[in-house]
């Protein structure tokens, strides 16, 4: 099955992951849940491991993997994929597992009813549908663009979301000012949106649609 | 027609969820206001999903799906009694919900407010509103975290608050009405960071009350009647 999928063009396949993850929220269908967890735990583990300054300890890596995947089966029936790709939405999940483990032991008592992590960080707080293969090559863009970042840029975009550092975490630790840290991270987040407004227009002219 | 939005920095920490607790609350309730905003945090989400596909994959210890599928299928077997559960919490909540909107319909500036700081409004129905000065109420709101107070100020209608500096960062979000200073005028959806040292004066308009959120650095204590006297903004305790 995994050397199907990664025979298709890459856009079809986010399209494939995105599907899969319907499927496991409409039908809760384990085979295609199975396969989601081949393709994305390994995935997640690296990413958690990427994590060097451990707010997700590395020893703990596979509960953490874990952890997320069974987010992800409980949370699949709200999964809309005309919102978010499968990989975005599943980093949605992810974000929002580390919130909470960061949280622990931090929260305070309310006179209001709980705030709940979903209530700030809402996994489809996107109200724009996108038709399914737009979705996925949009996707495939903002890949590309990444690709391309130079490694300055490719770096402090990874502290940021795989380490999960603010920016002054980053300053601390790198040495860098802080004024710096913050301008890389314009610079990048700038330089992908010409990236992707270039990509953009060149499919749009080819396809003759005008998202 | 909101003209001041949080940054590109603020927003990739917010989607990165390295952002304050309170400070992320605020970014949210923004973005509740702002199409614009929901649409740059969807895409740095797309980046968020970029950097997992692009992470190297590492191999899952053995059995980690069937450890997993095991979970799971425990837990469906409870799940019945929990929905069942969860559907009576659920009317609960949506009764106590009905009963808010009850307690605050009276107050017009309470109407309309976004989803986020809906739920920080007391579940008692009892909103403590303080007066600061002739022109300023302030009424604290806990949001589950002690690194920031976190506050509606009301500004009544041309009324003027006293000049005053900033001890630590400021997010000042308009929910209702609208103010200005020397700077500009801000209105409903309007997001403002201060940072120490920018002194400012605030005025509401001259027609309506102005009603606003306001999320700031838990600071140094001032004790003594003086320091509590010169700048309200010190008076607060973080909740």
């Amino acid at each position: 099955m995994a050397n199907i999928i990664s025979a298709v063009p890459s856009g079809a396949r986010e399209d494939t992951w995105s599907r899969l993850l319907e499927r496991v929220g409409q039908e809760r269908d384990e085979n295609a849940f199975a396969q989601l967890f081949a393709h994305f735990a390994p995935l997640i583990k690296g990413f958690c491991l990427g994590n060097v300054n451990a707010s997700f300890p590395a020893d703990a890596a596979d509960e953490i993997v874990q952890e997320v995947l069974f987010k992800v089966w409980q949370k699949a029936p709200s999964y809309d994929a005309t919102k978010a790709a499968a990989s975005t939405w599943i980093y949605t999940v992810m974000r929002n597992c580390r919130i909470d483990v960061m949280r622990r032991n931090k929260r305070t008592i309310t006179d209001s009813g709980v705030i709940e992590i979903e209530d700030i960080w809402d996994e489809a707080a996107d109200d724009q549908a996108y038709v399914y293969l737009q979705q996925a090559s949009n996707e495939i863009i903002i890949q590309n663009a990444f690709k391309q970042l130079p490694t300055e840029q490719r770096v402090v975009l990874t502290q940021v979301y795989m380490q999960g550092k603010t920016h002054q975490q980053i300053s601390t630790e790198t040495g860098l000012p802080l004024g710096t840290v913050k301008s890389r991270v314009r610079i990048a987040l700038k330089k992908m949106q010409v990236l992707i407004d270039v990509a953009s227009k060149k499919r749009s002219d080819t396809t003759g649609d005008g998202q | 027609m909101i003209n001041h939005h949080p940054d590109e920095n603020l927003l990739a920490e917010y989607s990165s969820g390295s952002l304050a607790w309170a400070l992320s609350l605020s970014v949210c309730a923004h973005i509740q206001l702002c199409p614009h905003c929901r649409q740059k945090v969807s895409a740095l989400n797309k980046i968020g999903g970029v950097i997992l596909n692009t992470s190297a994959a590492e191999t899952c210890a053995p059995n980690s799906f069937e450890n997993l599928m095991q979970r799971i299928h425990q837990k469906t077997t409870t799940e019945k009694a929990a929905v069942e559960k969860t559907e009576g919490e659920q009317a609960t909540k949506i009764a106590a919900a009905e009963g808010l909107n009850n307690a605050y319909s009276h107050d017009p500036l309470l109407n309309r407010l976004p989803k986020i700081i809906e739920k920080l409004l007391p579940i008692n129905g009892k909103l403590k509103w303080q007066r600061v000065s002739s022109a300023l109420k302030t009424a604290r709101l806990t949001a589950g975290q002690n690194e920031y107070e976190v506050a509606f100020q009301r500004i009544s209608s041309g009324g003027k608050i006293v000049e005053h500096d900033h001890r630590g960062l400021e997010i000042t979000l308009v929910l209702q009405g609208s103010f200005s200073d020397e700077q500009g005028i801000y209105s409903r959806g309007d997001f403002l960071v201060r940072t120490p040292g920018e002194i400012h004066r605030p005025t509401a308009t001259l027609n309506q009350d102005c009603l606003c959120l306001s999320v700031v650095a838990a600071p140094v204590k001032v004790t003594g009647f003086i320091g509590h006297f010169i700048n309200p903004f010190l008076s607060i305790k973080p909740a």
